[in-house]
């Protein structure tokens, strides 16, 4: 069977992914979105969440935050601020920068940009945790 | 004659410092292999972002967005990126001998600058320019928040028409030998592929939410990587300079040593044989 995708995932500091796989999940802005082999071209932002691939059977997840997903002639690109896979993720870290953020967030001299921040970081924070509870 | 005593300790100041120049090259060697690694890791998503953003820019119009505003005015602000420490051969003085030769050379605009780095503040502080903000310290701790704050800072002064157009000078990393004085124009952004736009017209792409929305996040964002890209270029090439430039002086030491241990070994021997001669001479004077 030959009907693969070419999947590259890479953040600012390094790329994470480059291999064939058979299909990708991944949260859009918009609804999540499955990739199977000869996908419409689509160029779509993403939100924090978990993306998943499949290769060989195989499912690899991993928790991103913000970036894009450009699909054209079966190659999927992901571009994402940051990405890790589920094992790497530290819990104790995730707690703790949610514990910060919302306190942050209840507070009344927080100005607009810097509630905007702090609630990316809480979402990337709970995003972190919920999906490696599992683990 | 040369004193013997003067000789032997300059032989030994040189020796230390050459063991310096050699610790420093080492440990030049070993940040650079680390930076070399970041730089090639953050490559990749540069060149991804610049092509998702040529086929976007591509699609869509010009003036659709503040960052992509061509404008005619003559405000032009520079983001020039040196190091904190100099004994790194000519590293920081390209920088700043083309950064003074723009400044010369334009009178007519008004220039303002951004400096990275203490050497380039130290020359620019003294000099008549408008020195915006200055980030000293950053070899330090530089990381891709930091690329953020100073990209963001860039985009507002660009998008509330504070400044035309904005440059950054770097040295980008070529190889370990080699560093280029590179002058880029950050902004506005000037998509390049326009020979590619039929081609990239044929292909119907499905856009979550919109090419606006995404056009906006996109320019942020590509702000930020073009901005940490030069940065990480710049602390490569830092290193690979102060390795060559290191390497050079300890082999310079060397010679010197060697040059200097000749010098030594011949005054010892006029000295043992101007005393033998004292000696002869004065048992022949006594035999007389």
């Amino acid at each position: 069977m030959t009907q693969k995708l070419i999947l590259s995932i890479v953040t600012p500091e390094k790329q994470l992914v480059s291999e064939e796989v058979d299909q990708v999940n991944v949260p859009g802005t918009e609804g999540d979105l499955g990739i199977l082999h000869d996908h419409a071209p689509i160029l779509t932002l993403l939100r924090t969440g978990q993306l998943s691939y499949e290769k060989e059977g195989e499912t690899i997840s991993m928790v991103v935050s913000g970036g894009y997903l450009e699909v054209t002639d079966n190659r999927v690109t992901v571009l994402a601020e940051t990405g890790e896979f589920l094992h790497e993720i530290d819990r104790e870290r995730a707690e703790r920068a949610q514990a910060e953020a919302e306190k942050r967030l209840g507070e009344t001299d927080i100005s607009e940009e810097e509630y905007i921040e702090t609630q990316k970081k809480l979402f990337r924070a709970i995003a972190r945790l919920e999906n490696s509870e599992n683990n | 004659m040369p004193n013997l005593k003067d000789i032997k300790r300059r032989i030994r100041s040189v020796k230390n410092t050459q063991q310096i120049t050699k610790a420093m090259k080492l440990v030049a060697a070993s940040k650079l292999r680390k930076a070399q690694q970041a730089i090639l890791d953050a490559r990749p998503y540069a060149v991804k972002m610049m092509d998702v953003l040529n086929h976007l820019a591509a699609r869509c119009n010009g003036d659709l967005h503040p960052l992509l505003d061509v404008r005619d005015g003559n405000r032009h602000l520079f983001l020039i990126i040196t190091a904190d420490k100099g004994l790194c051969g000519g590293f920081n003085g390209s920088i700043i001998r083309k950064t003074a030769e723009y400044l010369k050379n334009n009178p007519q605009n008004e220039n303002s600058l951004i400096i990275a780095g203490k050497k380039g503040n130290d020359i620019f502080r003294n000099r008549p320019v408008n020195i915006i903000e200055d980030h000293i310290g950053w070899t330090k701790d530089f990381n891709y928040l930091k690329a953020q704050t100073i990209g963001e800072n860039l985009a507002t002064l660009f998008s509330e028409k504070k400044v035309d157009k904005v440059f950054m000078i770097y040295n980008e990393f070529k190889s370990v030998m080699a560093q280029e004085v590179i002058v880029e124009q950050l902004l506005p952004v000037v998509p390049e592929n326009l020979e590619h736009k039929e081609e990239s017209f044929a292909v119907d792409y499905i856009y979550e939410p919109d090419e606006e929305a995404i056009l906006d996040e996109l320019l942020k964002r590509y702000m930020t990587v073009q901005v940490y890209r030069a940065f990480l270029e710049s602390s490569a090439s830092e290193h690979g300079a102060r390795m060559t430039a290191m390497d050079s002086a300890t082999r310079n030491a060397g010679e010197m040593i060697g040059a200097l241990t000749l010098t030594y070994n011949q005054a010892r021997q006029a000295y043992i044989t101007k005393e033998l001669i004292e000696i002869v001479n004065g048992a022949e004077a006594l035999k007389g």
